[in-house]
């Protein structure tokens, strides 16, 4: 199969699965369609990440509108592996679901449709060769996953899935005034779509004029912050995260997040030559040590399970911009390293959060209490998740977290570094203390224990998990010197 | 593009955020949709690209406030919505936030500096809007303001933007206002109002 094949394959799998499984006549057989076409789309998407890493650095395959590299590699694989997990997770969330915002005979037909056009989209970013249309994608992202947000129907959900609404498409309006200022920016001869290729931006960045460029390269960043999620325009985020059926909030967090990073990261290496390295560093620092200050005071705070893990995706999304901002190869290295380890350790704290609120519903509103006592499997998954996400060794994290501050200094950002640490260090207590509270103390149990079968599962997704996130930190140790790296400090071009 | 018809266009943002009632502000967008598409078409001969522009803009103007006041009809308010602030301070700050932004955004390099000015000022008008008005569908007309603004900047490029763009952010608006809509309707279902202020209970 050519790259060409594999990649219109990639986007139109989960695009059919979402008008079949609409047309799904009963919950069951969605359920089942949509986990067959998951495997495919999460196969494919894996196949074609495998191209892509394969490639030596600097030998991008593509075509008219897509690119085939190492950070498209990167990031199919995360949202593949990712999109395959939620989907295999949703019939139990589904099952259990009380209302929603549709009618009980078709809310599963509607949430998989929604499900599967928010998982193209994701898929269709780290391809598309073209800022502008990576723009459109962005958007599309919104508009499926903000139904899927207020899916529950409840009061809440609402209120979330509107705010997530409005405010992240005022954040791309303002992204697109500063396309359209690229656009004219970039000049030539090329009056078409090819004058936003992120080829020809790095090609012709040189010749851009330098304040023009920098104020649409701050217009963009500032749009698509507002989707990523960086303070100080992040307010959607805990909400929705919150509100979402966890394994939407497993996407939104361990996949869009980082995915649209990849835009404003692709943004960066194609514009630094109009630039200069110091403007574009500067803007990713502010951002990530804003992020970082942000979220660590809500890390110290009893919240939510879902709520708790929302704000540890801001804490991530601040290190991930540090990381971006330094830009040295170990630096980059721990990028790589953190957005893989991230998205596995919080989308099993997502996942965790549905044994959990069916054994104790109170749990969405309040902190959980006492479930090592209530559901020892349920425990562990969250201890691991929640273990990793604040970076105790030997999770992946804490190598990448390690592996960006080093970067820093590398990059004579110590001063940085050392900022970065300390917020780090107290964002890891305040975790640590609400895992205490959380596994031990008194149970809060209200919904009875989880069934063998749900334990089982709990215990499956968790052990898979450890070895997923152990292998991550052991293939840690090659990294810096790897062909990806290498790759991914050029891919802007 | 005219100094005079960027002036109403502007004025037009300010009619949405002053307007008291929704139906009002919905024909007060329709208008500006409108009068930004006639606009471009009248630019045609500067590009061919221009022609496209002004059809979706119009196809735009009329589809978009067409749903919205679908929606509207469907979510009556038992009363008005109370403001959050009085009109005074809402033309008060949306003046003063337009003003500090186009004085403090550099040349855009279009070479019409009055529609660099209108963009940027209805941008910022429509983010005003969605902060200091509390109706679900006022906010959504924010949006729409706002993005009249880029659409003002975008025809106003040399030969307009290429019509995948234009095709593509057509479908996508459509897309999220119709979501919107949807919301809009779903909120005024459950508490009775389409005042978002009702809705604040996700706070830590």
């Amino acid at each position: 199969m050519t790259d060409a094949t594999l990649v219109l394959a990639v986007l139109a799998v989960p695009l059919g699965s979402a008008a079949l499984v609409w047309l799904m006549p009963t919950a069951r057989a969605a359920d089942r369609l949509n986990l067959a076409t998951s495997v495919a789309t999460a196969v494919l998407a894996l196949a074609l990440a495998v191209t892509a890493l394969a490639a030596a650095p600097g030998e991008a395959a593509g075509g008219s509108w897509y690119v085939v590299d190492a950070a498209s590699g990167v990031f199919l694989a995360l949202v593949g592996v990712i999109g395959l997990a939620s989907a295999a997770v949703s019939p139990a969330y589904l099952r259990h679901t009380g209302r929603s915002w549709f009618s009980a005979r078709r809310s599963h037909a509607w949430y998989y449709a929604a499900f599967n056009v928010f998982w193209a989209a994701l898929l269709a970013l780290p391809l598309v060769d073209n800022l502008a249309l990576a723009w459109l994608l962005i958007e599309a992202t919104t508009a499926a996953s903000a139904l899927l947000v207020a899916f529950s129907g409840k009061r809440s959900a609402l209120e979330a899935g509107w705010k997530y609404v409005v405010l992240t498409t005022l954040g791309l309006a303002v992204a697109l005034l500063g396309i359209v200022v690229l656009f004219v920016a970039a000049g030539g001869p090329e009056a078409g779509l090819g004058r936003l290729d992120w080829s020809r931006l790095a090609s012709h960045a040189g010749t851009m004029p330098a304040q023009t460029t920098l104020f649409a390269f701050i217009l963009i960043m500032v749009g698509l912050a507002s989707k990523i999620g960086w303070a100080p325009v992040h307010n959607w985020l805990p909400d929705a995260h919150s509100e979402a059926p966890p394994p939407v909030s497993a996407m939104l967090s361990a996949a869009l997040l980082p995915t649209v990073l990849l835009i404003a990261w692709r943004a960066k290496l194609a514009l630094e030559p109009a630039l200069g390295g110091a403007a574009v560093q500067e803007l990713f620092v502010g951002f990530g040590l804003v992020s970082l200050a942000i979220a660590v005071p809500f890390l110290w705070q009893p919240l939510p399970w879902k709520r708790l893990l929302a704000y540890s995706s801001l804490e991530h999304m601040g290190i991930l911009a540090l990381g971006i901002g330094f830009g040295t190869p170990l630096a980059i290295a721990g990028v790589v390293l953190h957005i893989a380890g991230h998205g596995v350790a919080k989308a099993l704290g997502f996942y965790t959060a549905i044994p959990l609120l069916r054994q104790d519903p109170s749990a969405a509103e309040s902190p959980p209490r006492g479930v090592a006592h209530a559901s020892p499997p349920t425990a562990t998954a969250m201890a691991v998740s929640l273990m990793s996400l604040a970076g105790l060794p030997p999770s992946p994290l804490f190598v990448s977290e390690l592996m960006i501050l080093l970067g820093g200094m590398d990059a004579g950002l110590t001063g940085v570094s050392a900022l970065a640490a300390v917020l780090l260090a107290l964002g890891f207590i305040g975790l640590a203390h609400a895992l205490i509270e959380g596994l031990l103390g008194e149970s809060a149990e209200r919904g009875g224990r989880p069934t063998s079968r749900s334990a089982r599962a709990v215990v499956l997704l968790a052990g898979t998990a450890t070895v997923a996130l152990l292998a991550l930190t052991i293939a840690a140790y090659a990294l810096p010197d790897s062909g990806i790296v290498a790759a991914l400090l050029g891919s802007g071009s | 593009m005219s100094t005079a018809t960027i002036a109403v266009l502007v004025a037009l943002g300010f009619g949405v955020m002053l307007a008291r009632r929704r139906s009002f502000a919905i024909w007060l967008l329709t208008a500006q949709s409108l009068l930004l598409g006639v606009a471009a078409l009248t630019l045609v001969d500067e590009g061919p690209g221009l022609l496209l522009a002004g059809i979706i803009l119009v196809v735009r103007a009329v589809a978009l406030p067409a749903l919205l006041s679908l929606t509207r009809r469907r979510t009556p308010e038992p009363g008005p919505v109370t403001p959050a602030t009085t009109v005074v301070v809402r033309l008060l700050v949306a003046t003063v936030v337009c003003l500090i932004a186009v004085a403090s955004v550099p040349p855009l390099g279009l070479g019409d500096v009055a529609a660099e000015h209108g963009a940027i000022a209805l941008l910022c008008l429509g983010i005003a809007i969605v902060i200091m008005r509390r109706p679900a569908l006022v906010q959504v007309l924010g949006i729409l303001v706002a993005e009249n603004g880029v659409y003002l900047l975008a025809v106003s490029v040399h030969g307009g933007l290429p019509f995948a763009i234009e095709l593509g952010v057509l479908f996508d608006l459509a897309l999220i206002i119709t979501v919107a809509a949807a919301f809009a309707h779903r909120i005024h279902g459950e508490i009775g109002s389409g005042d978002t202020d009702l809705l604040r209970g996700l706070r830590d």
